[in-house]
C-alpha cells in the first residue's frame, strides 16, 4: 500500500502542496487531479523521493521510499523525458538497467511491448526520428519495463490519438489486475472517470475533494436531466430548484440542485407534448471537477 | 549501485566516443600533430631553394681587397650570422658579362678603386638580398677598407694584425644555475608550450564544456527525473566526472601517440629532409637537456607535472560538474562557465610569463594557486626556478580544494539538478552550501 501522510511542500513563500494525504492499495488506480500549478508533479517527485516534503512523509508498503525500493517503481513524466539522439534500444536499457534489470531480460520484454504497441520496426531507430505518439510510447514502455509494482503517470495519454489512449488504458488495467498500485494524473476527466477508484483534486496544493468516485458523485447532490420534446425554458426555470437549462444538440439539459428536485420537474415534464426522452442522469467528473476548482478559485 | 555507476559511466564514454565525429576529429587531430612535427619537412617536399647556397661573385678590379674581403666576411660570419650557406668566389669576368649570367641566388661585388675613398664597391643581385647577408657583406667590405688603409698607412703589420684581431671578451656569470637557466629558458619554453601547456589548455576547455553539454541535455530532456529517481545524485555526479576524465585522458593518449607517430616519422624522413634549425633536431634537444642540467630534473618534473594533471582535470570537472548542475540550458551554462575559462586564460598567459620574473614573489604565489598551477609549476620545476617543495604544496592545495569540491559541491549538485529556474541560481548554490 502506497501511503502518503500529511505532506507539506513549500517554495520560498509557495505552498506547493499542503497537508495532503492519501492512501492506494495493490490493484487500485488513483487520479490525482487539479488544474496546472495545482501542486500534482510536486507531488509525484516528493512520491518518488526526487524532493523531500517540509513535513509529512510517503510509505510504500510501511517502508520509506528510498533508492532501495525504486528498482520496483515505474514513473512516467509530464515532459518527454527521453534522450533524443538514443536509439530506442539504447533507452529503453539505460533505464532497465537503472531499474535493476539485465539486458537480455531488459531485450525480451522491450520485444513484447513493442509489437504489443505496433512499433517493432523502430527499434533501433534514433528517439529523435519518432512521432511525438510513438516518443510516448517508448517513454511509457520505460515506465513498464520493470513490471513495477508503484506505477506513477503523469499525463500518460498527452499527444496520443483516441486508438493510442485505449490501448495504454488497457495496459494500465492489465498492472491493476497484477496488484500494481497505480497513480495518475491527466486533465482529461473522461479518461480518469473511466477508470479511477479513488482521486483526489487539488488547487493550490490543497484538496478541495477526495475519496471514492462513486461516494464523489453520491455526495454531489446536483444531477442533470435530460429531455427530448417540447418543452418551454422559461417554464423549467421557474421550478424551484432548477438552476440551469441549456439545449445540447436536440435534447434539453436541465441542472438541478438535487434528488428532490426531478419530481417536480417530471410533473411538469409530463404535461408537455412529444416527450420522447425524461433521463436523470449523474454529473460528470468534468463537472464536478470544473464546480470544485471554480469555487475554490472564487474563495 | 555499482553496477549503475559502471553503466552510466559507460553510457556516457559511448555518447563521447561512439560517434563518426569522435572518429573525424581525432584522424584530423593526428594528422594535424603528426604534421606539425614534420612541417619542415612537408614545407620541403613541396618543393623550394631552402638547400640552394648564395653565390657571392667578388670581380676585385683593385686585385688587393678580396684576400682582406674573404677573411673579414669570414670573421662577420661568425658574429653576425650562422649563415653557412654562402659559396664565395672571384671572378674576372666584365660587369656586364657577370650582370648578364646572374642568377637569383646570385650576389655580385664589384669593387674598383676611388681617389678620395680608397676603395668603392657596388652589390649587384637579381633580387632582394636577405638583411641580415647584406649586413654581413656590407660589414665585410667597410673592414677590408680600413684594413687596407691602415696597410697603406705603413702601419707595422703585428700592430695591423692586433687591430684587426677581434676583442676577446669572455663572459662571465658570477650564478651558475642563473647563467645555464637564461642561456636554455627561451629554448625549453618553446618546447613546453607547444607540447604541454597550450594542448593542455584546449584540453580543460574541452573537458569543461562537454560536462556541461551532457548534464544540460539530461536537464533539457528532463530525463534528469528519471536517472535521479533511480541513482543518487551523487553516483550521477560521479559516473560524468569519471567519464569525462577517462575521455579526456584518452584524448591526452591519442595525441601523445599522435606525436610519437610523427617523431618516429620525422627520424625516417631525417635523412632526406632540410632543417629548419637545431630546435628541431630531436637528438639536439636531449643534449641540451643533459647539458643544461635539466634532464636530471626531469625525474621529478614528470610525476609532478602528471600528479597537477590529473588533479587539475578532477578539480576543472567537479565544478563544471556543480555549475552545469545549476544551469538549465547550454546557453546558461555557457554564461556560468566565463569565469572558468577566464581563470584557465589568465593561467595560460601568465605560464608564457611567468619564466622571466625570476624571483618573483607574485608569481610564486600564483604557482600554489589551484585551477592555475598545472600551467605554471611544472615549467618553473623544470627551469629550476621554483623547488620540488613548492611543487608540492600546489599540489596539496590542490587536492584540499578537490576535498572541498567534493563537500560542499555535492550539496549544490543534488538541489540543482532538478533545479528548472533561473532565477537566483547563486542565492540557490549558496544556501544548498549551508544547508
Amino acid at each position: 500500500m502506497l501511503k502518503v501522510n500529511n505532506i507539506t511542500k513549500k517554495f520560498g513563500d509557495l505552498k506547493a502542496v499542503d497537508n495532503l494525504s492519501f492512501e492506494v492499495n495493490e490493484g487500485e488506480i488513483f487520479g490525482l487531479l487539479g488544474v496546472n500549478g495545482a501542486g500534482k508533479t510536486t507531488t509525484f517527485r516528493i512520491i518518488m523521493g526526487l524532493l523531500e516534503a517540509d513535513e509529512g512523509n510517503v510509505t510504500l508498503n510501511g517502508k520509506k521510499i528510498d533508492y532501495d525500493i525504486t528498482d520496483s517503481i515505474g514513473f512516467l513524466t509530464e515532459e518527454r523525458s527521453l534522450l533524443l539522439k538514443m536509439t530506442v534500444f539504447d533507452q529503453v536499457l539505460l533505464y532497465g538497467i537503472l531499474k535493476g534489470m539485465e539486458k537480455d531480460s531488459i531485450e525480451e520484454e522491450l520485444d513484447k511491448w513493442l509489437e504489443r504497441f505496433n512499433i517493432k520496426d523502430y527499434k533501433h531507430r534514433k528517439i529523435k526520428e519518432l512521432s511525438k505518439g510513438n516518443q510516448q510510447k517508448i517513454q511509457f514502455i520505460t515506465a513498464i519495463i520493470n513490471n513495477p509494482k508503484l506505477l506513477i503517470l503523469d499525463e500518460p495519454f498527452t499527444g496520443l490519438d483516441p486508438i493510442n489512449v485505449e490501448m495504454f488504458m488497457g495496459v494500465i488495467r492489465e498492472f491493476k489486475k497484477k496488484g500494481s498500485i497505480i497513480i495518475f494524473s491527466s486533465h482529461f476527466m473522461e479518461h480518469v472517470e473511466l477508470f479511477c477508484e479513488k482521486l483526489v483534486i487539488l488547487v493550490k496544493g490543497q484538496v478541495v475533494l477526495g475519496g471514492r468516485l462513486s461516494e464523489i458523485k453520491k455526495k454531489y447532490r446536483k444531477k442533470n436531466i435530460i429531455v427530448h420534446g417540447d418543452v418551454e425554458v422559461d417554464k423549467l426555470m421557474k421550478i424551484d430548484g432548477v438552476l440551469e437549462v441549456n439545449k445540447v444538440r436536440n435534447d434539453i439539459e436541465i441542472k438541478i440542485k438535487d434528488d428532490n428536485v426531478v419530481e417536480d420537474v417530471f410533473k411538469y415534464i409530463s404535461k408537455c407534448k412529444n416527450i420522447t426522452k425524461f433521463n436523470v442522469e449523474e454529473p460528470s467528473l468534468n463537472e464536478i471537477f470544473v464546480s470544485k476548482v471554480g469555487e475554490s478559485f472564487d474563495k | 549501485m555499482t553496477n549503475k555507476l559502471k553503466y552510466l559511466i559507460k553510457i556516457s564514454l559511448n555518447k563521447k566516443i561512439k560517434t563518426k565525429w569522435f572518429v573525424i576529429v581525432n584522424i584530423l587531430l593526428v594528422l594535424l600533430v603528426i604534421g606539425m612535427v614534420n612541417l619542415d619537412t612537408i614545407i620541403s617536399a613541396f618543393g623550394g631553394d631552402f638547400n640552394e647556397k648564395t653565390n657571392v661573385i667578388v670581380k676585385d678590379n683593385t686585385n688587393e681587397v678580396y684576400d682582406l674581403f674573404k677573411t673579414n666576411l669570414g670573421l662577420s660570419q661568425n658574429y653576425l650570422t650562422d649563415l653557412e650557406n654562402v659559396n664565395l668566389s672571384k671572378s674576372e669576368e666584365t660587369r656586364e658579362k657577370l650582370i648578364e649570367d646572374i642568377d637569383s641566388k646570385d650576389v655580385v661585388i664589384i669593387i674598383n678603386n676611388d681617389d678620395t675613398n680608397t676603395i668603392k664597391a657596388e652589390i649587384i643581385s637579381d633580387q632582394f638580398v636577405d638583411t641580415v647577408l647584406y649586413q654581413t657583406l656590407t660589414s665585410a667590405i667597410n673592414s677590408s677598407k680600413i684594413t687596407l688603409s691602415m696597410s697603406k698607412s705603413n702601419i707595422d703589420p703585428y700592430e695591423l694584425a692586433s687591430i684587426n684581431a677581434p676583442v676577446d671578451i669572455s663572459r662571465n656569470i658570477l650564478d651558475e644555475t642563473k647563467e645555464e637557466e637564461d642561456e636554455h629558458k627561451s629554448f625549453f619554453m618553446g618546447i613546453i608550450f607547444p607540447s604541454f601547456i597550450l594542448p593542455f589548455f584546449m584540453l580543460i576547455i574541452f573537458l569543461v564544456q562537454m560536462i556541461g553539454g551532457e548534464i544540460n541535455e539530461e536537464k533539457t530532456t528532463r530525463s534528469m527525473e528519471i536517472i535521479i529517481s533511480n541513482v543518487s545524485p551523487k553516483t550521477h555526479f560521479f559516473s560524468k566526472i569519471i567519464a569525462s576524465n577517462i575521455f579526456i585522458l584518452l584524448q591526452v593518449f591519442i595525441l601523445f601517440i599522435a606525436g610519437l607517430i610523427g617523431i618516429l616519422i620525422r627520424k625516417y624522413t631525417a635523412a632526406s629532409s632540410f632543417s629548419l634549425g637545431s630546435e628541431f633536431d630531436l637528438s639536439s634537444i636531449w643534449n641540451t637537456l643533459v647539458s643544461s642540467g635539466v634532464s636530471e630534473r626531469l625525474i621529478y618534473v614528470i610525476p609532478i607535472t602528471i600528479i597537477l594533471m590529473f588533479l587539475s582535470f578532477l578539480a576543472y570537472s567537479l565544478i563544471a560538474g556543480i555549475l552545469a548542475s545549476m544551469t538549465t540550458s547550454i546557453e546558461d551554462f555557457q554564461q556560468v562557465q566565463t569565469p572558468i575559462i577566464l581563470i584557465c586564460l589568465f593561467g595560460y598567459y601568465l605560464s608564457m610569463l611567468a619564466p622571466t620574473f625570476e624571483g618573483s614573489i607574485f608569481i610564486k604565489i600564483v604557482s600554489y594557486l589551484p585551477f592555475i598551477s598545472v600551467l605554471i609549476s611544472p615549467p618553473l620545476l623544470l627551469l629550476g626556478q621554483i623547488g620540488l617543495i613548492d611543487a608540492l604544496i600546489a599540489i596539496a592545495i590542490l587536492s584540499g580544494t578537490i576535498y572541498l569540491m567534493l563537500k560542499y559541491g555535492m550539496k549544490i549538485y543534488k538541489v540543482g539538478i532538478l533545479n528548472y529556474s533561473t532565477t537566483k541560481i547563486w542565492g540557490k548554490m549558496f544556501k544548498a552550501i549551508k544547508d
